[in-house]
């Protein structure tokens, strides 16, 4: 049985990592338009310590890459030659990261149904 | 008669050794995104069995407290896979791959129940107590 609980666990820090990388998808998507904002990327790691192979979300990363120059003169925060600085968010990469976070997601939930169907008809045995 | 009945003993290590690959398949599975991560397997179940001098195939011991009255120990190791990574975070895990080693896990998991169930249903037959 402890098999199944180290699975169990390991599926469900497999779930929190990738509903935090969702996190960060939103908020970057979120803040598409505003000027000055860095693109946020986490990366991923195994966990040493604790139960066996768990993964969890590293430390936030900015993205490093040149704001994109948007031409508005109007703008508040243009400067003289009528540009102002936006943000590094590119919407297909973070809607790409976003499906990729999804279909992990959805397979460590079904890693969890299964490791949980295992475990409850092991303890089935002892009916009857 | 009933002290060392040789089937239950092997669909327990079958079941056993499906618990122990769902368990490293949960792993690669929480650990598909993580950057340079290897995947972990566990030998196949019939590499714990082997026929002995008279051609009946066994469980075989792997440790010397194996099969001394108690083979429960009989527990199949996770090892790092050779498998080369085509990703460029140098992760090595297939979700599809592993999907399909999870059926395989269930299906495995499944067959060692049944089993034990219908040998445990035999025996209760055996006593007169359906």
């Amino acid at each position: 049985m402890t098999e199944f609980s180290d699975a169990l666990s390991i599926t469900a820090s497999g779930l929190r990592a990738q509903s935090n990388r969702i996190r960060h998808v939103s908020e970057n998507i979120a803040n598409a338009d505003t000027p000055g904002y860095r693109r946020k990327t986490i990366s991923f790691e195994t966990e040493l310590s604790g139960a066996n192979g768990t993964v969890k979300a590293g430390r936030v990363n900015l993205d490093q890459r040149a704001l994109e120059k948007i031409y508005d003169p109007s703008h508040p925060l243009a400067n003289e030659d009528g540009h102002y600085e936006g943000s590094n968010v590119d919407l297909v990469i973070e809607i790409a990261d976003a499906r990729e976070a999804q279909r992990s997601y959805e397979a460590n939930l079904k890693m969890f149904e299964q490791t949980r169907q295992m475990s409850s008809s092991l303890l089935e045995l002892l009916r009857k | 008669m009933f002290k060392n009945l040789e089937i239950f003993q092997v669909s327990h290590a079958m079941a056993v050794h499906a618990a122990t690959r769902q368990s490293a398949v949960a792993q690669n599975i929480a650990n598909a995104d993580t950057p340079g991560y290897v995947a972990k397997d566990v030998a196949p179940f019939m590499e714990h069995m082997k026929p002995d001098s008279q051609g009946v195939t066994r469980l075989r011991a792997t440790r010397d407290s194996h099969l001394n009255g108690q083979q429960d120990n009989a527990k199949p190791a996770i090892f790092e896979t050779k498998d080369k990574s085509n990703s460029p975070n140098g992760n090595a895990v297939s979700l599809e791959e592993e999907m399909l080693k999870a059926v395989e896990v269930k299906r495995q998991h499944e067959r060692a129940l049944a089993i034990y169930k219908s040998s445990l249903d035999v025996l209760r037959a055996s006593l007169g107590r359906r």
